[in-house]
C-alpha cells in the first residue's frame, strides 16, 4: 500500500506544479523499486489532471508500452469489448478465480476506471461462461468496479435530474441479473450501492424492492425442490417419487440398482435402476381389483424439478363401468342406527363447499416407478417386483402403453402407438 | 357524406380514449377486422408502427347485418337476466352460494373461450397448444418452451407461453365484468408436471393508463398422476404492470374482473403440459386476511 500512496502523492505534487509529468518507476522514483509490493505491480503512468490521455501516451517507458497498446486495442471500438481481456485472464481455465483476476486486471489498469460501464456489461455477459452467475461475491466484486462517491448527487438539482444516468442504468443491469438468477443481495451490496450512487438513486431503489419482494416469495412454494439437485439417479428417483406420491405413508422400493457388469467373455451388461413406490391405499385398491380386467402400465410422463426433467411410469386400472361400481348403501336400509356417518365437523351444518361439476372419471393408480430405460423388459422387472407385495398381479393381465416420446397423461385408447402384451411366461391368464 | 365523417370521427375518438362504449353501435359490426386493430395498440418489437389510414379499411354488409342481429339478441338476454337476478343468477342462489364453477372444459365451445399465445408474437420459438383431454373432461395445455431470444435488437429475454380467457363482451362489444364479491379465493383443480405457473387476473380498467395492470400469483404444481386442488385467496394477488411488480400495492377489486390467464415462463427449455379440470370460486370462511402486502408507501418520494 505504501507504493500506491507514494504514487498518489507524486501525482498531487505534479498537478500542483502544472507540469506534465510521467512517473517511470525505473527512472524518477527509485524508491519505488525497493518496495516489496512491486510483485506483479503494473506501472500506472501518473497523469496531471489537466492533461488528456493522448498526450500522456506520447513518451512512455519502453517496458510499459507493450501492455498499453494491447489495452488500447481492446478499448478502440471493438465489437465485443474486453473479450481479449477475459481471454488473457482465464488462460484456458474458466472459473471464479480467473473471473476475479480479470476484474482485478481492469481495476488496476486505470485509476479512473475508464470504460467501466462497457466492462461491467461485458462481465455480466461473460458470467455464465465462467460459471459464476450464482455467486454473490462475484456480483459484489463487479459492483466494486464503479468509482466510489463520484456519482452521488450533491445538491437538489443533481438529484432531480437523474445524475449520471448511464451509470445508474448499469447498476440496475447488475441487480437485474441478480434478480433473474434469484440471488438475494447482502449487506455488502447495499453498502456498495449506497457508496457508489447515494440514497434515493435508482439502483438503491431496485435493491430495496429486491429486499422487499424476495423474502415474501422465497418460501411460497409448498413443494420446494432443493437447489442442489441430487446427482445419484436412485436418490433422485426416490425424491421425485415421494414428491408425486402425495402420501406420506408410501413406501419406496429399489428393485434394481444401477451396475455395469463385465462378464467372462468380455461382454458388458449394464443394469439400470428401477425404483418403485406404492402406498398402503394403493395396495388395498390393487388387492380389491378384479383379476379378469387388465391393468395398464403407462408412461413415460414428465416431471420437472427446476431445470431437469425426469420421467415416471404408472400402473393403473381402467375406470369401472357404472354397473361394477361400489354400491351406495341406502340411508333408509336400517332405521335403528345409521350405516355410515358423514359428519364434517370442520364446517357448519349448512356450509357446503362442494363444486357442482362432474368428477373426472379415471381409473385408480396402483403404483408408480422410475426406471433408467423405458423399455418393456425393464418395466416387466418392476411388475415382477411388485408381485411380491401384491400377489394378485400374477393373475392379472398387464398391458403396456409405452409411448415413444413424452405425451399427455391421459392416453387416448384409440390411438396407442406402443401397446404390447406382456409374454405368457410372466402371467398365467390369457389377455381378454 | 357528413354522416360518414361523423362516424369516422367517432371511431378516432373511441380509439384514443380507449372507451369502447363510445363506438357507434351500428358501425362497429360493419368494420369486422378493424375493431381489434383499433383497440389493441400492440407493436411487435422490431417492426415499424402500423399506419393504415381509415379509408383503406374494408366494410362488409352481410357480416354487419348478422352482427347486428347477434348483438340485439345478446342485449335482449342481458335485459331478461337483469330481471332474474344479479348476473343472471336467481337472488337466493346469489346470496347463499359459497362455491361457483366459472370455467369448465367439457366441449369444444368451452375451449373456444380461451386464447393461447406464446412468444411467437415477439419472434420467439416456443409453441403452445390447447386441446380437450381424454373423455372430453379436461383441457390440456401443452407445448414446448424455448428461451432463445429473438434477434431484433430490442428483446433480451424470451420463452413464455400463456393461456387467457377471452374478454367477456356484452351487447355491441361493450365491456362486461364478472362480479366475484361473494367469494374470497380462487379454486383450481389441475394436474401439472412440476413447473411453476403464474395466474394473472385482468380487470380491464376504465383508464387506458392502467391497461397493462395485472394481478398475479404463482401456481406451484407438484407433478404426478394425482389431481392437485389449489386454493389461492384473492388477498395474495399482487399488482404488476407490464411484467414489473409495482410499488404501491392494493387489493384486487372483486366486482370488476374481466379475465383470468395462466403463464409459464420458468426459463427451462423443454416440453410442458398442464391439465385443467375446472376453475371455480370459493368463499373460504376460515380466510380472514384482507391483503398480504403492505399498503403504506414503501418508497417515499425523493
Amino acid at each position: 500500500m505504501n507504493c500506491v500512496r507514494k504514487l498518489l502523492l507524486a501525482r498531487e505534487l505534479s498537478a500542483g506544479r502544472g507540469i506534465l509529468r510521467q512517473a517511470a518507476p525505473g527512472r524518477d522514483l527509485p524508491w519505488l523499486q525497493e518496495s516489496s509490493c512491486a510483485q506483479g505491480f503494473w506501472p500506472v503512468p501518473v497523469r496531471s489532471i489537466r492533461s488528456g490521455a493522448a498526450l500522456s501516451r506520447s513518451d512512455l517507458v519502453p517496458s510499459a508500452r507493450g501492455d498499453k497498446e494491447k489495452d488500447r486495442g481492446s478499448r478502440d471500438g471493438a465489437l465485443v469489448p474486453f473479450d481479449e481481456l477475459f481471454e488473457r485472464a482465464c488462460k484456458g481455465d474458466r472459473n471464479k478465480a480467473s473471473f476475479s483476476r480479470a476484474v482485478e486486471l481492469f481495476c488496476q489498469r486505470d485509476i479512473r476506471r475508464r470504460g467501466h460501464i462497457e466492462f461491467i456489461n461485458a462481465a455480466l455477459r461473460k458470467m455464465p461462461e465462467f460459471g459464476v452467475e450464482r455467486e454473490l461475491d462475484v456480483y459484489n466484486k463487479i459492483l466494486d468496479v464503479f468509482p466510489k462517491e463520484v456519482f452521488v448527487p450533491r445538491n437538489f438539482i443533481q438529484r432531480m435530474f437523474n445524475y449520471y444516468p448511464r451509470q445508474q442504468e448499469c447498476g440496475i443491469h447488475v441487480l437485474e441479473q441478480m434478480e433473474n438468477y434469484g440471488i438475494m443481495p447482502n449487506k455488502q451490496t447495499k453498502f456498495l450501492l449506497l457508496q457508489i450512487f447515494g440514497e434515493k438513486s435508482h439502483p438503491v431503489r431496485k435493491y430495496q424492492r429486491l429486499m422487499y419482494w424476495f423474502p415474501k416469495f422465497k418460501h411460497a412454494n409448498p413443494y420446494p425442490v432443493p437447489a442442489a439437485l441430487l446427482q445419484d439417479p436412485v436418490d433422485l428417483a426416490r425424491f421425485s417419487l415421494q414428491r408425486i406420491a402425495a402420501d406420506l405413508s408410501a413406501k419406496v422400493t429399489v428393485y434394481q440398482m444401477p451396475l455395469t457388469d463385465i462378464l467372462d467373455d468380455g461382454k458388458e451388461i449394464t443394469q439400470l435402476h428401477i425404483v418403485g413406490i406404492q402406498s398402503p391405499d394403493q395396495q388395498e385398491l390393487l388387492a380389491r381389483h378384479n383379476p379378469a380386467r387388465p391393468v395398464f402400465v403407462e408412461g413415460p410422463f414428465p416431471l420437472w424439478l427446476k431445470k431437469t426433467c425426469v420421467y415416471y411410469y404408472i400402473l393403473r386400472g381402467e375406470p369401472l363401468p357404472p354397473e361394477e361400481k361400489e354400491e351406495v348403501i341406502d340411508s333408509e336400509r336400517n332405521f335403528y342406527y345409521p350405516m355410515q356417518l358423514d359428519l364434517d365437523l370442520d364446517r357448519d351444518l349448512w356450509d357446503n363447499e362442494e363444486f357442482y361439476v362432474d368428477e373426472v372419471e379415471e381409473g385408480p393408480v396402483f403404483a408408480m416407478c422410475m426406471a433408467g430405460a423405458g423399455d418393456q423388459a425393464t418395466l416387466a422387472k418392476w411388475i415382477l417386483g411388485l408381485q411380491q407385495t401384491n400377489p394378485i398381479l400374477s393373475q392379472t393381465p398387464v398391458v403396456f402403453h409405452l409411448t415413444p416420446g413424452p405425451r399427455e397423461l391421459q392416453v387416448d385408447l384409440d390411438s396407442e402407438s406402443g401397446e404390447e402384451e406382456i409374454p405368457q411366461s410372466w402371467h398365467a391368464k390369457q389377455e381378454l | 357524406m357528413a354522416l360518414s365523417f361523423k362516424l369516422l370521427d367517432s371511431i378516432f375518438l373511441s380509439s384514443r380514449c380507449h372507451r369502447q362504449n363510445a363506438l357507434h353501435p351500428l358501425l362497429g359490426p360493419l368494420l369486422t377486422d378493424c375493431i381489434s386493430k383499433l383497440y389493441s395498440s400492440y407493436r411487435r418489437p422490431g417492426t415499424s408502427p402500423d399506419n393504415t389510414p381509415p379509408w383503406k379499411m374494408n366494410f362488409s354488409f352481410e357480416k354487419g347485418v348478422d352482427g347486428i342481429k347477434k348483438h340485439f339478441g345478446i342485449l335482449k338476454k342481458e335485459l331478461v337476466d337483469h330481471w332474474k337476478g344479479p348476473e343472471g343468477y336467481p337472488l337466493e342462489e346469489y346470496l347463499l352460494e359459497q362455491t361457483r364453477v366459472v370455467w369448465e372444459f367439457r366441449n369444444q365451445k368451452d375451449l373456444d373461450e380461451w386464447v393461447v399465445s406464446s412468444d411467437v408474437e415477439i419472434g420467439g420459438k416456443s409453441e403452445a397448444y390447447l386441446k380437450l383431454g381424454k373423455n372430453n373432461q379436461t383441457a390440456l395445455l401443452y407445448g414446448t418452451l424455448n428461451t432463445e431470444a429473438p434477434r431484433d435488437g430490442e428483446t433480451e429475454y424470451s420463452g413464455y407461453c400463456a393461456m387467457r380467457a377471452k374478454l367477456p363482451k356484452g351487447a355491441f362489444e361493450r365491456k362486461k365484468y364478472y362480479d366475484w364479491s361473494n367469494f374470497n379465493s380462487l379454486y383450481l383443480r389441475i394436474r401439472g408436471d412440476g413447473r411453476p405457473w403464474m395466474i394473472n387476473i385482468y380487470t380491464n380498467p376504465y383508464f387506458s393508463h392502467q391497461k397493462d395492470d395485472l394481478y398475479n400469483y404463482f401456481i406451484f404444481t407438484r407433478g404426478g398422476p394425482y389431481w392437485q386442488e389449489i386454493k389461492i385467496p384473492f388477498s395474495k394477488f399482487f399488482l404488476s404492470s407490464r411484467g414489473r411488480i409495482q410499488d404501491d400495492q392494493h387489493p384486487l377489486w372483486l366486482d370488476k374482473i374481466s379475465t383470468v390467464g395462466f403463464t409459464l415462463g420458468d426459463k427451462a427449455d423443454g416440453p410442458f403440459q398442464l391439465e385443467i379440470d375446472f376453475i371455480g370460486l370459493l368463499n373460504d370462511r376460515a380466510h380472514t386476511e384482507e391483503f398480504a402486502y403492505e399498503k403504506y408507501e414503501r418508497n417515499p418520494k425523493v
